[in-house]
């Protein structure tokens, strides 16, 4: 398995046990032979005397150790990618402290499973890693770790600590690391306008950031991560998008941009309607589930009256602040939003989602951010956005045309009616009764007559 | 007979300009709303229209608010605050349209420059242009441009809930807009009070003291 670089933090390792004569030998190789490879050169990789030990053992290929659950770990560690790595300054004990090596292979040390025994020595990398630790604590897949995933990556899982060369030798490009949970992505990436633009190609981390990655379908991070590239958007959005600071606060860059991707509505729960960011479940309180399942017994889907009581028990469980939702055209998957194409080919009909019926309005979720950062999703009835009950709890969300509500559609074509029938029946009974008004017209003028002849004679 | 001066220049210019803007943002606001019926022109180009249109609309208003701000026949958009008597000439003045005018009686109300409107007329235009037409101006504004006044949205309900008041009055003005015509034929001729929208002089049946006096020294 390849494994992989990163890292803010390389220069900063302590370089504990430097010989002042490699670093010598070193200058002295650089000055003279004037190698292009310099910076290889400079590194020290020479193995100290106490890790050769180690080696001693730990370089025969098929050294492997069966742990408590069953599994074979390889306690292979490759003698030249260690010394070329950066943590061959920090040496064996740098890392595993904690063995006591008269007694290691005497007395064998008991590991329960692989991952164990990697979270384990996380504690390791935090001595020198502090910052980055910080930074890989505050990002979805340290949640997943913490709410118990088996599978959320942990430092070893991207990075091999026995062959990890430093920051400034590496490309940056390269996206093996991510590739191994986030192939369908990877793969879909590759092929976007991003991912297949040779030596401008974008790493994963040029958006998602190495250790602090965000959960992809919160908040509005990736989004600034478009725009902070594509500084234009929105004066070349307005230039032909009406409304261009609603549609980009309220759709996501690949709903339009990802040629034949499927969308859905994401209606986001915010607590306060000042809020930047998005209602958050705490650990250990699943409250959004318990709640979305209350006002859904059947599992057929949130109604407009459903998610209004929703919100108002948010309101009430805890929060300062009346809780909102606000809507957002997504596309469905991961795959969809990074499938990039060239801005040719993106959309620009209005009427692909301001017409009724629109497919991007089919789909419509509910979602709040889970404790591990993830948003957690229920489903909503198909009449959500068309319902005279969503004023209250989708008032954050409206399409003109494709969410109107039936209810005004209906009163309209009422008032349409009204406005013809009644001029239309007062006309008539106004024609009918012509004959009638001329006779009393005609007496009126006789009896008017009379009267004035009466007073001539008097 | 005699002819009273019932509409001065600029209510007139006012009155049918409103016309005009109004009939365009029907057909446009109908387009918009409507793309899967209607296909008048494209959604983009009804928006734009719709948009400068509207902002035509209450430039035209201030005509309207402006002269009869500075000028003493805003009386006919006086209120009637004795309830009583407001009820009273509604109920007659509703007896005439239901009933009287098909027997050939005449209108219980009778015009001058300062009382132009009948009871019901009076009522329905103080709703109209103090209420109504201000309040489909708020909402048209916000929605023009969401995001710039968010806040003020997001105060008043949501999006959603600012549509739902710009698309009520909107049916409200459809219906308007088939009845207003119609009632415009309800003269003492199917054509007096239009003509008077275009003349500025309607001819009146019955002349009182005040409507000499104001036919004397028109506005």
């Amino acid at each position: 398995m390849t494994r992989i670089r990163i890292s803010q933090a390389a220069a900063d390792l302590p370089r504990r046990g430097r010989p002042l004569l490699g670093a010598a030998l070193a200058l002295a190789l650089t000055l003279f032979l004037g190698a292009p490879a310099a910076a290889a050169v400079s590194k020290d990789t020479a193995l100290s005397s106490e890790d050769k030990v180690c080696l001693d053992c730990h370089a025969k290929p098929g050294l492997r150790k069966t742990l408590a659950n069953g599994e074979s770990m390889p306690l292979y560690i490759a003698p030249n990618g260690f010394a070329e790595s950066v943590h061959n300054s920090s040496g064996c004990e740098g890392c595993h402290s904690d063995i006591d090596v008269k007694a290691h292979s005497k007395e064998p040390k008991l590991v329960k499973s692989k991952r164990e025994h990697s979270q384990g020595l996380m504690e390791a990398c935090r001595d020198c890693h502090k910052k980055t630790m910080k930074q890989y604590e505050d990002s979805v897949h340290s949640a997943q770790v913490q709410a118990g995933s088996a599978k959320a990556p942990l430092c070893s899982d991207c990075h091999d600590p026995h062959a990890t060369r430093s920051a400034k030798d590496t490309t940056g490009g390269d996206n093996v690391a991510c590739q191994q949970c986030h192939k369908g992505v990877s793969q879909a990436f590759a092929a976007s306008i991003h991912g297949a633009s040779g030596d401008e190609a974008l790493a994963c981390k040029d958006c998602h950031r190495t250790h602090n990655i965000k959960a992809a379908a919160m908040g509005n991070h990736l989004k600034d991560q478009c725009v902070s590239c594509h500084r234009e958007v929105a004066t070349s959005h307005a230039q032909w998008l009406p409304n261009t600071a609603r549609h980009l606060e309220a759709i996501s860059c690949p709903a339009c941009h990802s040629p034949g991707t499927t969308r859905r509505v994401n209606l986001r729960i915010y607590e306060g309607t000042a809020a930047a960011q998005q209602a958050a479940e705490k650990v250990g309180v699943p409250q959004f589930i318990k709640l979305a399942n209350t006002a859904d017994p059947k599992g057929s889907g949130i109604d407009g009256r459903a998610l209004w009581s929703l919100l108002q028990d948010f309101s009430r469980n805890g929060s300062d602040t009346r809780t909102i939702v606000r809507g957002r055209l997504e596309v469905q998957t991961g795959i969809e939003s990074h499938s990039l194409a060239a801005k040719g080919t993106a959309l620009k009909d209005c009427a692909t989602c301001h017409k009724q019926g629109a497919a991007s309005f089919q789909k419509v979720t509910v979602s709040m951010a889970g404790p591990d950062g993830r948003p957690l999703r229920h489903g909503a009835t198909d009449g959500i956005l068309n319902s005279i009950e969503s004023i209250g709890s989708v008032g954050g969300f409206y399409t003109i045309g494709s969410s109107r509500i039936k209810l005004l559609d209906i009163m309209l074509v009422m008032a349409l009616g009204a406005g013809i029938l009644i001029p239309g029946g007062h006309l008539v009974v106004k024609l009918m009764s012509a004959r009638k008004r001329k006779a009393a017209a005609a007496a009126e003028a006789a009896q008017a007559f009379k009267s004035n002849e009466s007073t001539d004679r008097s | 007979m005699s002819k009273l001066y019932i509409n001065p220049l600029p209510v007139r210019l006012w009155h049918w300009a409103n016309a005009v803007l109004f009939i365009v943002l029907v057909v446009t606001g109908v387009q918009i709303r409507y793309l899967d019926l209607f296909d008048f022109m494209s959604f983009r180009n009804a928006v734009v229209v719709h948009n400068w249109v509207a902002f035509a609309l209450i430039g035209n208003f201030f005509v309207w608010l402006l002269f009869y701000l500075f000028s003493d026949k805003n009386k006919a958009y006086h209120p009637e605050f004795n309830i009583l008597k407001l009820a009273r000439a509604c109920f007659a003045q509703m007896q005439y349209y239901g009933y009287g005018i098909f027997k050939g009686e005449h209108s219980p109300h009778h015009m001058d420059p300062y009382n132009k409107f009948n009871p019901l007329q009076r009522m329905l235009y103080q709703i109209l242009m103090l209420f109504l037409l201000p309040l489909q101006f708020i909402t048209g504004i916000l929605m023009w441009d969401i995001k710039r006044f968010s806040g003020f949205v997001d105060m008043v309900g949501g999006v959603r809930v600012v549509d739902t008041v710009h698309v009520l009055i909107f049916i409200f003005f459809v219906f308007y807009l088939l009845i207003h015509p119609y009632l415009a034929t309800l003269g003492h001729t199917p054509t007096a009070h239009i003509k008077a929208m275009i003349t500025g002089y309607e001819d009146v049946e019955d002349e009182t003291p005040a409507a000499v006096q104001a036919t004397q020294a028109p506005a």
